[in-house]
């Protein structure tokens, strides 16, 4: 197995087990520990060679936390 | 790459995405998500993907500015 491949799947499990199990149960450390898988799934797709699906993803990814943070604002300016 | 900088920067992003699972403060899983990626961009510059290095170099300081907007609210 490339050492690649096996490094982002490391770190895959490793940020979905600290996702699922996250300690101080508050949004704000779900969300940064939901950018941890995210750096496994892009090792991995860096092992088959697409490159435009890398630059896609990451995108999506900086554009879903804003998104997210924008969603946790409004909820804190409701309660 | 050279067998023991891949094994460096391995160990690198391990730490960092270790790191920031265990870390209780906010601030401080910002800090070493930061170690996981520097740990993680030799491995695409390795590839020769150099647009892709440079659009991680730029989104994911854009990504900690902002959850770093919600953790400083929760910090207040």
């Amino acid at each position: 197995m490339n050492a690649i491949f096996a490094l982002g799947l490391a770190i895959l499990v490793i940020g979905v087990l600290s996702v699922a199990f996250v300690r101080p149960k508050t949004y704000v450390a779900r969300l940064i520990n939901l950018e941890i898988p995210a750096w496994g799934l892009l090792l991995i797709m860096l092992t088959y060679d697409e490159a435009l699906a890398i630059l896609t993803f990451v995108a999506v990814t900086a554009i879903g936390t804003f998104v997210i943070v924008r969603l946790l604002s409004w909820r804190d300016a409701s309660c | 790459m050279i067998l023991i900088l891949e094994a460096a920067f391995g160990f690198i992003a391990l730490v960092g995405a270790i790191s920031a699972a265990l870390i209780r403060d906010s601030y401080g899983k910002l800090i070493s998500l930061g170690v996981l990626v520097a740990g993680i961009l030799p491995f695409i510059v390795d590839r020769g993907y150099i647009d892709v290095a440079i659009t991680v170099a730029l989104i994911a300081p854009i990504a900690t500015i902002f959850v770093l907007m919600v953790a400083r609210r929760e910090e207040a």
